[in-house]
């Protein structure tokens, strides 16, 4: 071994470069085993304690078990996506709540301003505050009940759930044509899915989802119309509306059933937002007319006029 | 014996309770299974050869994952942690294609 009787150097062996995987491939065994084993033959080894045997083993069950969890949470990859998709649905549903609460504070205060008017008004104001119900209803801000129709359009089964043909869906223009047809055809209140419509509703789409008053809305679309059944249902069979039902139900496989009711509630927008309002001119007009009823009559009055813009949603 | 004894109570406690493992623990999981398999076909190995020692064993698997954890997260600190995760891999993949080597021409003697 000396270098001086050698061949000059340190005798090295040909695969020196190699020693880490040298030692990976010919002694993969932990050593530790090797040298337990020598040492029990030895009979050098300590005998075990009670207390290292508990020790072992509850180290061996938490390894078992850690290791078991982290099986189990590979073989689930998505679980980071879940938790995003879970906290989206959470804010998703916080939100709504937050819209509904501020819904029903804007009923409240809307049936609060209504019984204020009403006071306001008296027994003189009789005739106005008639004319204000009969416009309410129209400006689609009172809650309605009474016979009428029931229309309910469900997207057409489909044999592949991932892959959806959108003609097979009911679409925001299938709803415009139905909602235009039931309004020619004499309606005097409509809902889809519990969302009044007023002259000021737009129906549109926005991807897949069908929005009504910018709500989105899923199949079943269930549209409620307060008015004449009967006369309505031979008005819309007459109709362009009634042939496009029509060809949705036979070419596209669309669910289309239409009913008579003898009582529908529809709720009401509660919604009074004032487009235009003008002083009331005290000297030429013996009653006085007070603010908050302009404001529900101008409601009235825009939405005639806009009614069918409105209604086309387009 | 008592490892394995324990080992299997662990599984089959932790298939029960199915325990979530902390978000923060989760990129480390890949690595510290493939050290635990490292260390299990090595213990396997072992009682082939007849030198199996409990403690040896669940000592070595501890220490595999903590060490495999350990790397994979001083890589991600130093920003090679593919890197790093490829070569934990590759050494513990080719220990345990050598061990599992050894217990095939155990079982088969072949």
């Amino acid at each position: 071994m000396t270098p001086r009787h050698g061949s000059g150097e340190v005798q090295r062996s040909p695969d020196a470069s190699m020693t880490l995987i040298n030692e990976f491939y010919r002694r993969p065994l932990d050593p530790g085993y090797a040298d337990a084993a020598a040492r029990r033959a030895a009979g050098s080894e300590p005998r075990r304690t009670r207390r290292s045997t508990v020790g072992l083993v509850a180290l061996a069950i938490g390894l078992g078990l850690g290791a078991t969890a982290a099986t189990l949470a590979l073989r689930q990859p998505t679980t980071s996506v879940q938790e995003a998709r879970e906290l989206l649905e959470s804010q998703i549903a916080q939100r709504s709540e937050e819209a509904d609460a501020t819904q029903a504070d804007i009923t409240a205060m809307t049936e609060q301003i209504a019984t204020l008017q009403e006071d306001l008004l008296g027994d003189e104001g009789r005739p106005v505050s008639d004319q204000i119900d009969e416009v309410a209803v129209e400006a689609a801000v009172m809650p309605v009940t009474g016979r009428g129709l029931r229309l309910v359009l469900t997207d057409a089964p489909s044999d592949d759930p991932d892959v959806v043909d959108p003609m097979s869906r009911v679409q925001d223009v299938d709803l415009q044509i139905v909602v235009n047809g039931l309004w020619a055809a004499g309606a005097e209140a409509i809902a889809v899915n519990g969302q009044r419509l007023s002259a000021m509703t737009a129906i549109r789409s926005a991807g897949d989802a069908v929005l009504v008053d910018l709500v989105p809305l899923a199949s079943p679309y269930t549209v409620e119309v307060v008015g004449d059944a009967t006369h309505m249902q031979t008005e819309l069979a007459r109709a362009a509306a009634g042939q496009h039902l029509a060809t949705l139900r036979t070419t596209f496989g669309i669910g289309v059933q239409l009913s008579s009711q003898s009582k529908l509630e529809l709720p009401g927008t509660g919604l009074v937002t004032m487009y235009s309002a003008r002083v009331p001119v005290t000297s030429a007009d013996p009653v006085p007319e007070p603010g908050p009823a302009e404001g529900a009559l101008d409601e009235g009055d825009v939405a005639g006029s806009a009614g069918p813009t409105g209604r086309d949603g387009t | 014996m008592i490892a394995v004894i324990g080992l299997v109570i662990g599984v089959v406690g932790g298939l029960l309770l199915q325990p979530t493992v902390p978000l923060e623990l989760q990129p480390y999981l890949p690595i510290a299974v493939v050290a635990a398999l490292d260390a299990l076909f090595g213990g396997l190995r072992a009682m082939l050869d007849g030198i199996f020692d409990d403690r040896v064993f669940l000592i070595s698997f501890l220490s595999n994952v903590v060490v495999a954890a350990l790397i994979v997260f001083l890589g991600d600190q130093l920003g090679v942690g593919t890197q790093l995760s490829t070569a934990v891999v590759v050494v513990l993949g080719i220990r345990i294609f050598s061990n599992a080597a050894s217990i095939r021409r155990h079982l088969f003697k072949a």
